[in-house]
């Protein structure tokens, strides 16, 4: 048998009845449509969180970078002082990794904690020790991003107060500077243990008031420069170098090239070398959430457009049963038959893919110029303007599945056709 | 088994229902079709004669006895075995015409031989063959509810004789046709058993039809109460 005259009967066959096909394409095309902007959101939270982790982070450590650059060590094994493990001759290893053409910027860093104190109250801090001046490599990075159009510019000016802070200048978490009854120019003073386990204490001056991108950190959120951080510490090592590329997708290229830059061929590497993504539980957390999320909405939809094709294979079984009563009585087996019902239920899926596309374009459209706002995630601290992304990844798989479903629907024809008697068939009405 | 023996029902008998609303059909019939017969069942209606033709053309099972065609016991066959074989050795046509209405004349007719795999060329060969026979060739991208009942019954003969069939069954092909159509449509299935030797089964109330053909078959209550056998 011409598979292709099959077809071409089975889309006579839809075009017979029109209006019912129109309606149960509308109902397809919709589902399609649902899962293309759900998956678009997706998509858009997808690229937002993850440049917000490499930028902001979650943390009190701020953005992870696109890589981190770590002695072995001290992702292995528990430190006994603080910077045990630190990177000593930070400045090489910088000039080494910056010899990538896709690498931008590199900012060593220094973890750090202690306490903070005005003179009448002392809280706990979670530092962290940056050069000011690199650091805003990362916000130029973000400004930057094309795909993001609707995202928050950052002010690189904190960094640019950080460095022009004449002695020991410190930002702190809204929330700590409440804590602390502290303003830009309070002095206080920060306490801490050296690299040797005594306990040290230096002045600084509030130089900004920031927001931490989490409300959670904000209370214990305190940046300050590279130096301040060393001289509390009596090192010069840094906790790690922040390594910023051109864009996130060459991470997984550059990230191996680095560590066989920066090791001595051997089996001992002496610095491990990590990408973003293996730094970012909050994003992981999120994206399987989505996840989870999408997977439900994907079934109910699924479930919908099947039962909605069904429904029309059922009817129009049910209106053709004398035809397929004369097929079969001609010679034409159930197994044909079937086929000619699982074409329509495919060519109504194709005809809901185009359908679908179209109306996931026109809204898209208009939820992308509407403006539209959403409230702050839970726990972070600022909203958002809605954008639904194209998400080429998801539409394969969501035309798949709406293909699937409807084609599926011709199968439970196939029992229905199984058990029409021929002559009871030849004699309906 | 007889070479010239098309079909051939031993003791068949046939129920519907069950228990105490059972209801008999046919009922121990025995009747031996030889190549090129041409007969026509007669009877009341709900005498048994849609029923045999059904048996006979292998679309309704039997509840007792043998049926044989052309050689083949089909009570031992499957479902999808059965149509295979109404494909190669017999052709229907009905009171209705029961023409797909979503394909043309050539479509229709063209039917059966896609499924019985034939080439494309030789499907056209054929398919215009029998318009041309039929002169139905000006109708032939013509769609069903665009033509008369008589040429709907033509093209329903056509895919029917399409396969070159052993076998051609007839269910009242008349009754729906006004005398002077049905005349002629009787015609031209007389005229396919003479000259192409295609056995024809049909039933009918008709008095035309039990004029033209004297093969007949008696059928009443679900027996067979009187055939004459003899040439058409």
């Amino acid at each position: 048998m011409n598979s292709l005259k099959l077809a071409g009967i089975a889309v006579r066959n839809l075009l017979r009845n029109s209006r019912r096909t129109l309606i149960t394409v509308l109902v397809s095309s919709a589902g399609f449509a649902a899962l293309a902007i759900v998956a678009g959101y997706m998509d858009f939270t997808f690229f937002g969180l993850q440049e917000m982790t490499i930028c902001r982070g979650f943390t009190s450590s701020g953005g992870t970078g696109h890589i981190q650059i770590f002695r072995k060590e001290a992702l292995q094994k528990e430190e006994h002082y603080p910077l045990e493990y630190g990177i000593a001759d930070s400045e090489k290893l910088q000039q080494a990794v910056k010899l990538n053409k896709s690498v931008i910027a590199t900012m060593p860093r220094i973890e750090f904690n202690g306490l903070i104190s005005n003179g009448e109250k002392s809280i706990s801090f979670l530092g962290t020790g940056v050069d000011p001046k690199k650091e805003t490599e990362l916000i130029h990075y973000w400004n930057a991003l094309e795909k993001l159009s609707s995202r928050k510019l950052m002010d690189d000016s904190v960094y640019k107060k950080l460095e022009t802070t004449s002695s020991n200048g410190v930002l702190l978490g809204e929330g700590m500077a409440k804590a602390m009854n502290a303003h830009v120019g309070s002095s206080l003073m920060l306490m801490g243990t050296t690299v040797d386990g005594a306990v040290n204490a230096v002045d600084v001056t509030v130089a900004g008031v920031v927001r931490s991108s989490m409300k959670s950190i904000d209370r214990y959120y305190l940046v300050t420069s590279l130096e301040t951080a060393q001289s509390l510490m009596q090192t010069g090592k840094v906790s790690k170098i922040v390594v910023v590329l051109d864009k996130t997708s060459n991470t997984d290229i550059v990230r191996p090239l680095v560590f066989a830059k920066i090791n001595a061929s051997g089996n001992n590497p002496e610095f491990s070398v990590i990408a973003w993504d293996q730094l970012a539980e909050y994003y992981h957390s999120i994206r399987d959430a989505y996840r989870i999320i999408f997977s439900f909405i994907g079934i109910i939809v699924v479930v919908i457009v099947f039962l909605s094709t069904t429904n029309t294979m059922l009817m129009a079984t049910m209106e053709r049963v004398r035809e397929i009563g004369t097929m079969k009585a001609i010679g034409i087996s159930n197994l044909w038959i079937s086929f000619l019902f699982l074409y329509e239920g495919f060519f109504i899926g194709l005809m809901s893919i185009c359908g679908g596309m179209a109306l996931k374009i026109i809204f898209s459209s208009i939820i992308n110029n509407s403006g539209f706002k959403m409230p702050p995630p839970p726990g972070m601290s600022s909203s958002y303007l809605l954008k639904i992304f194209f998400a080429a990844d998801f539409l394969p798989w969501i035309s798949l599945l709406i293909l699937f479903s409807t084609t599926c629907s011709g199968l439970l024809t196939l029992f229905k056709i199984r058990k029409l008697s021929i002559v009871n068939s030849l004699t309906h009405v | 088994m007889n070479d010239r023996v098309i079909a051939k029902l031993v003791d068949v008998s046939k129920y519907y229902g069950s228990g105490e609303g059972r209801v008999t059909a046919l009922s121990s019939i025995n009747l031996t079709l030889l190549r090129g017969d041409c007969v026509v069942l007669v009877g009341l209606s709900g005498s048994g004669k849609s029923t045999l033709l059904h048996l006979l053309g292998c679309i309704d099972k039997q509840d007792e006895g043998q049926i044989i065609i052309d050689g083949i016991d089909t009570s031992l066959k499957s479902l999808e075995q059965l149509a295979f074989l109404r494909l190669e050795k017999i052709g229907f046509v009905f009171q209705s015409f029961n023409l797909i209405p979503v394909l043309t004349a050539y479509e229709n007719i063209e039917l059966p031989l896609l499924f019985k795999g034939y080439k494309k060329n030789s499907i056209k060969e054929r398919v215009d063959d029998v318009l041309e026979e039929f002169g139905l060739h000006e109708r032939k991208h013509h769609y069903p509810r665009q033509m008369s009942g008589g040429q709907q019954q033509r093209v329903a003969i056509a895919r029917a004789l399409v396969t070159q069939p052993s076998l051609i069954l007839a269910d009242e092909p008349t009754a729906n046709l006004d005398s002077q159509t049905g005349a002629g449509i009787l015609d031209l299935l007389i005229d396919l058993n003479m000259k192409k030797n295609i056995t024809i089964v049909l039933s009918s109330h008709d008095s035309v039809v039990l004029d033209k053909i004297k093969t007949v078959v008696h059928i009443r209550d679900g027996r067979i109460v009187h055939t004459n056998i003899s040439t058409c």
